[in-house]
């Protein structure tokens, strides 16, 4: 939990992007915690704690593995694999929540309420309730229960609730909105667990500085593999958490490039698609300023992809600061591109990884030209594929 | 002088206590809008609000949501409602009007608010900015519309006096923790707050989000300067919509209007 730079400024603004544009209630909840934050972040017993249930619970550090058939493949640089996939529950997002179940504990919370997407993070939050007993509530898209129906039920065995939003697109923004009314309406008691960087100040930085023990292990496992820093690191963006987790710390190791890519649905070109640093501009969504996919009214557009966790129209403001300070670059890959990666990945490594994951897989096919042998290229797998099962096979053509 | 505040001054000085009414734009459809606007003004509503509708309004109960997506199914924006205002304004030049609504679609017609045709919009009121913040530094101004800043029961004493001093049409005071058309009003913890807010503010304080009943009309118009109905009335609309019968609207406005004067 190091700072690698002042931002965000102390109004939640990097650059011109973040800010708190909740209504009035939030406000003090916000604050609230936005305190809580600051006086438990340098504490010795929290950070102490932090990193047992880490190391305990989840089982980090997560290994640096050196994907072998993969670099053979493009015949080009090594091709490295941060293995978020192998953490408790399946993905990078249980290090968010071990972190904020802490505060919520800290702030005497009873109850916990969260947003999903691809399930991941209804699942990580429904873990760390169930491990402190507290009363856990997950939103979720009725369209992402529907293809997400694997944590769906997860979710339940771990003692939370679901509750399917039928409202606006159906996932995963109108979960968060869903998310967001609960809290107006029950803010005194109840903890709300944001599962990316996005939102209002302080969720951006606080979820940041929890996953940023993701590139804070890079830092010394590419040291101890390959006696250098990485010359890129890639990662998938939905609201774009583990990317800037694993960035965050890289921000000042200017020999590494850092990509994240977005999802491009049925192509940028279509419209159809959820890839805002991409083909969006600058709006208000969900508390932050950042880029947004919006039509020429300002409403915010219905967005497509085969990738629950991605399907968003918005991005955590600071990738829209780093896109525009040309520190980061974003691209982003089609739902083909990604599952023809999902299966290569499967069948050349031995890791089926989450359709998420599956984008930053993809665009291995354009990057890898731009390297040399002597080059190191990680990529950071989010998430594990086993949730996705069911909707690569239907596409696929096979029953289950 | 613009309009809400002649009124607001006007009410104040008569002793009586300001009826808010709130519709969403274009719910069912643009021309019943404004026949409803025209029969709100006539069965006793001082100001009108009307809702910009916006795909994620996050501060809106079912009632409300469910009126900005029928609405939003009309291509209702920001250009339609000042083209709505205007054919509104050639019945009634009278009726302070109020927008409300969210900021990214303001920002995204700072223009249409800067020209304001005809000052016939008074007041803009944005629910997702922090009540200190102006909205002119998100380009959001005109010379004769004024702003109106929330303040709900969980806002800091500080920020009270930051939100109270900010607002130049009225404060609105948020009755409760919530959206749009819960329940729950705490009257004890509500008239603590508003006097709180008397304290700083110079325009007047009006309350609104959980009033159902003309009983909870009656203790609210109490201890403010007025109230605002919303959820009521768009059930109410929602309801009358297919038949195009919306008499009982206006009754209820009538009985409410008796009950608070
Ligand atoms: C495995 C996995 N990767 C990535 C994401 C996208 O989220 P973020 O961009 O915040 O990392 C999700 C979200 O559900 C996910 O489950």
């Amino acid at each position: 939990m190091e700072s690698n730079n002042n931002l965000p400024d102390k109004n939640g603004f990097f650059g011109e992007y973040g800010g708190k544009f909740v209504p009035e209630t939030l406000m003090y909840a916000l604050e609230e915690l936005e305190n809580t934050y600051n006086k438990l972040k340098d504490n010795n017993e929290f950070k102490k704690q932090f990193y047992k249930d880490l190391s305990e619970f989840v089982g980090r550090p997560s290994p640096l593995y050196f994907a072998e058939r993969l670099t053979k493949h493009y015949g080009s640089g090594s091709i490295w694999l941060k293995r978020e996939d192998l953490n408790h529950t399946g993905a990078h997002k249980i290090n968010n929540t071990i972190g904020q179940i802490l505060l919520a504990k800290y702030m005497g919370k009873k109850r916990i309420i969260a947003e999903t997407g691809a399930g991941q993070h209804g699942v990580a939050t429904a873990t760390v309730a169930a491990r402190l007993g507290l009363e856990c509530h997950i939103y979720m898209g009725a369209e992402d229960v529907q293809r997400q129906s694997l944590n769906v039920y997860r979710i339940k065995l771990l003692g939370a609730q679901v509750h399917s939003v039928d409202s606006g697109s159906a996932t995963l923004k109108d979960a968060l909105n869903e998310a967001l009314r609960d809290w107006v309406t029950n803010v005194d008691d109840t903890y709300y667990i944001i599962g990316s960087v996005t939102g209002p100040h302080p969720y951006p930085m606080i979820v940041r500085d929890f996953n940023s023990v993701v590139g804070e292990e890079l830092i010394e496992q590419s040291k101890e593999s390959f006696n250098t820093m990485p010359d890129a690191i890639v990662a998938c963006v939905g609201g774009g958490s583990n990317a800037m987790g694993a960035f965050y710390p890289f921000i000042n190791i200017n020999q590494t490039r850092l990509i994240g890519v977005e999802a491009a649905g049925n192509g940028l070109q279509t419209g159809e698609h959820a890839a805002p640093l991409n083909d969006g501009s600058p709006g208000v969504l969900h508390g932050a300023l950042s880029y947004l996919m919006q039509d020429e009214a300002g409403q915010v557009k219905a967005t497509k992809s085969v990738s629950a966790g991605l399907d968003y129209p918005g991005v955590g403001p600071e990738h829209s600061w780093l896109k525009d300070s040309g520190r980061a670059e974003y691209v982003a890959v089609d739902d083909d591109e990604a599952l023809e990666a999902f299966h290569q990945v499967s069948e050349l490594e031995g890791i089926i990884p989450a359709l998420e994951t599956a984008h930053a897989f993809a665009y291995l096919e354009t990057l890898m030209k731009e390297f040399d042998d002597q080059s190191n290229i990680i990529v950071n797998v989010s998430g594990r594929g086993d949730k996705d099962i069911n909707t690569v096979a239907e596409i696929d053509g096979i029953k289950i | 002088m613009n309009r809400l505040t002649k009124k607001l001054s006007k009410i104040k000085s008569n002793d009586k206590k300001a009826l808010v009414g709130y519709l969403v734009a274009g719910d069912p459809d643009i021309e019943t809008t404004v026949e409803l606007m025209k029969l709100f003004s006539s069965s006793g509503v001082d100001i009108i609000e009307i809702g910009v509708p916006f795909t994620d309004p996050i501060a809106e109960g079912p009632i409300i949501q469910k009126a900005h997506d029928r609405a939003l199914k009309k291509d209702i924006s920001l250009v339609s409602i000042f083209q709505m205002i205007e054919k509104y304004r050639e019945f009634d030049d009278v009726t302070p009007l109020v927008l409300m609504g969210y900021l990214n679609t303001f920002i995204y017609h700072k223009k249409l608010i800067e020209n304001n045709q005809n000052n016939a919009v008074d007041s803009i009121l944005v629910v997702d900015i922090p009540g200190e913040l102006k909205l002119e530094d998100y380009g959001v101004k005109s010379n004769n519309i004024n702003t109106i800043s929330l303040i709900s029961p969980t806002t800091k004493k500080d920020r009270v006096k930051l939100i109270a001093e900010n607002s130049t049409g009225f404060v609105y005071y948020v009755t409760l923790r919530g959206v749009t058309g819960s329940s729950n009003l705490n009257i004890d913890e509500i008239k603590i707050n508003i006097e709180e807010i008397k304290r700083h503010a110079s325009v007047p304080t009006l309350a609104g989000f959980g009033i159902k009943s003309i009983e909870d009309a009656k203790l609210l118009a109490d201890c403010s300067d007025g109230i605002i109905i919303g959820s009521s009335l768009v059930q109410m609309i929602e309801q009358g919509s297919e038949k195009k019968e919306f008499d009982r609207i206006g009754k209820y406005i009538t009985e409410i209007k008796k009950a608070i004067s």
